[in-house]
């Protein structure tokens, strides 16, 4: 299999619709983009037509949000071949999913649910990452999600989950720092032991992005800045791994271009710092 | 220890139905938070992700109704008609059919109707593309086969007829109307033709010759065919001028010739 990181370690912003016609326009200059793959799953028109045009000037990156890795119903072929079809188009650096699962049954909760961390659930996500990373033909990165809740049946901790996965498929890594500042507050951890437990040379891209504290429970929105706590992970992180790809998530109460481009920038010079101390 | 697949059934039964049984035999760990506050959250995220989706697709559906009425109607519609993909992009069909059963709406007997529309135009923008039509393959066709011809029209051209005026009732609850906004629902119904133009979906209101005519191409019918359904129906119907418009307009945007009728598969 190629490759799975052809992408800059520089920063890159997750593109969302209100912004496409601007970056089209203005051409800023940001290291990458990363779209939702799902948005894409299109015979055409004017969304698709957009990505072709940007495709020209950035690198970028497929997300996935709805393959559902880890659900005990069947992988979905139909949504595999529009994968499949997508990146044929686009020729992305990378392609990512979470996870995760959201169906169950025939039915989709289009949600990234929380799985228990079984042998059972890692059998299945193991095999159903092998038979992604077969139709692809290429490398996958998963993405270890936020979660409200946890299981009591659980047999690991998530970061053994994780890593259990990316050894057993030779999967890579995408390493959400927010994700796993938020599970640790909401699960009573230390994000460090978390971190220690990840092998770096599986990390391909890492993800920020900023969550709410206004309840009980720390909720991943996507919708504010990155806090300065995930900030000093995010340090910690690149110490251990290296300078990596870097995004920044924005998806509800989405600011102006600028807002992404200046957290960018802070993602930016904490990776050059690495560079700066690696050299 | 439940199977995966148990614990992912009871987890949909806790959080789409609020069933209390399959909560507590999830095993949540409770900790700060009881294992109901933790279940609401999941419940309100996706209950939540469908309202804001759908609004998106019907936004005038939402305007008729008003935010509370359109999120009640949403959660009912998501236990009854589940998503089966993973493309939340692509739900929502069956929205109309929904509504017309959904006694709530009863008084609004139009709303399934401005739903198709609004599933129509949600369709148009996601279409496949199609090259623009060319004169000449059509100026090349013999006289005598002309009749045979089977028009090809985009692949985001769809139809939407109502009994009542939907177009009028959309065009008042666009964000950018002024004015009069009282729609008379005795006014007359609807044939509408919904495409994706150059620059963005375009809806048009068809004459009943002019709709029988394009309806017959969708339909797999030659020219012949079709300019006699128009005429049947109206008896007054410009064969040369409808055609050029829809030529120009990029409605129509290929033919097939008798020979290639065999090849011909209908989308």
């Amino acid at each position: 299999m190629p490759p799975a990181t052809p992408l800059p370690p520089v920063a890159g912003i997750g593109l969302r619709s209100p912004h496409v016609a601007q970056v089209r326009r203005d051409r800023p200059p940001i290291g990458w983009l990363e779209v939702h793959s799902e948005n894409y799953f299109v015979d055409g028109g004017p969304a698709l037509a957009a990505l072709e045009a940007i495709r020209a000037d950035y690198p970028i990156s497929l997300h996935g949000v709805g393959l559902s890795l880890g659900s005990a119903d069947a992988l979905d072929a139909g949504h595999l071949a529009q994968l499949k079809r997508l990146a044929a188009r686009v020729e992305p650096a990378l392609i990512s999913e979470h996870l995760c699962w959201g169906r169950i049954d025939g039915r989709h909760l289009n949600d990234l649910l929380p799985l228990p961390f079984t042998d059972e659930a890692l059998a299945l996500c193991c095999d159903r990452i092998d038979a992604v990373q077969a139709a692809l033909g290429r490398v996958l990165l998963v993405e270890n999600v936020s979660a409200y809740l946890r299981f009591a049946s659980d047999a690991m901790a998530e970061w053994e989950f994780v890593a259990a996965v990316a050894r057993r498929t030779g999967c890579k890594l995408l390493f959400d720092v927010n994700n796993v500042y938020v599970n640790a507050m909401n699960h009573g951890f230390d994000p460090r032991v978390y971190l220690a437990a990840i092998p770096g040379e599986a990390v391909a891209e890492i993800h920020l992005a900023g969550f709410d504290a206004s309840g009980p429970c720390l909720i991943d929105t996507h919708g504010t800045r990155v806090a300065p706590p995930v900030w000093a992970l995010y340090r910690a992180t690149i110490e251990r791994f290296g300078a990596k790809p870097t995004l920044i998530e924005w998806d509800t109460d989405l600011p102006g271009l600028d807002v992404l481009q200046d957290e960018a920038a802070i993602a930016q010079s904490i990776l050059e710092e690495a560079d700066a101390v690696a050299a | 220890m439940p199977s995966l697949r148990e614990v992912q059934r009871r987890f949909v039964a806790a959080t789409v139905f609020g069933d209390s049984g399959a909560l507590a035999e999830l095993g949540i760990v409770a900790g700060a938070l009881d294992p109901t506050a933790r279940i609401a959250i999941y419940r309100d995220n996706a209950l939540g992700n469908y309202r804001k989706a759908l609004a998106a697709t019907y936004p005038v559906v939402q305007r008729l109704v008003g935010i509370a009425f359109f999120n009640a109607a949403i959660d009912a519609f998501v236990r009854a008609h589940p998503s089966p993909r993973g493309d939340v992009n692509r739900y929502g069909s069956e929205l109309a059919r929904f509504l017309a059963a959904y006694p709530p709406a009863r008084e609004l007997p139009y709303l399934p109707h401005v739903a198709r529309l609004e599933w129509a135009i949600d369709q148009a923008n996601i279409a496949a593309d199609a090259p623009p039509f060319d004169p000449a393959a059509l100026r090349a066709v013999p006289e005598d086969v002309l009749g045979e011809l089977r028009f090809v029209l985009h692949p985001s051209a769809q139809f939407v007829v109502s009994a009542y005026p939907i177009f009028h009732i959309w065009q008042v609850n666009q964000p950018g109307h002024a004015g009069d906004d009282r729609v008379d629902l005795g006014e007359g119904g609807d044939a509408l033709l919904v495409r994706r133009a150059s620059d963005g979906v375009v809806i048009e209101r068809l004459a009943a010759g002019e709709h029988a005519f394009l309806a017959a191409f969708a339909g797999n019918r030659a020219l012949r065919d079709a300019t006699e359904r128009a005429f049947g129906i109206e008896p007054s119907f410009d064969l040369a001028d409808v055609l050029r418009r829809h030529v120009s307009a990029g409605t129509v945007v290929a033919f097939l010739a008798p020979s290639d009728v065999s090849s011909w598969t209908p989308r």
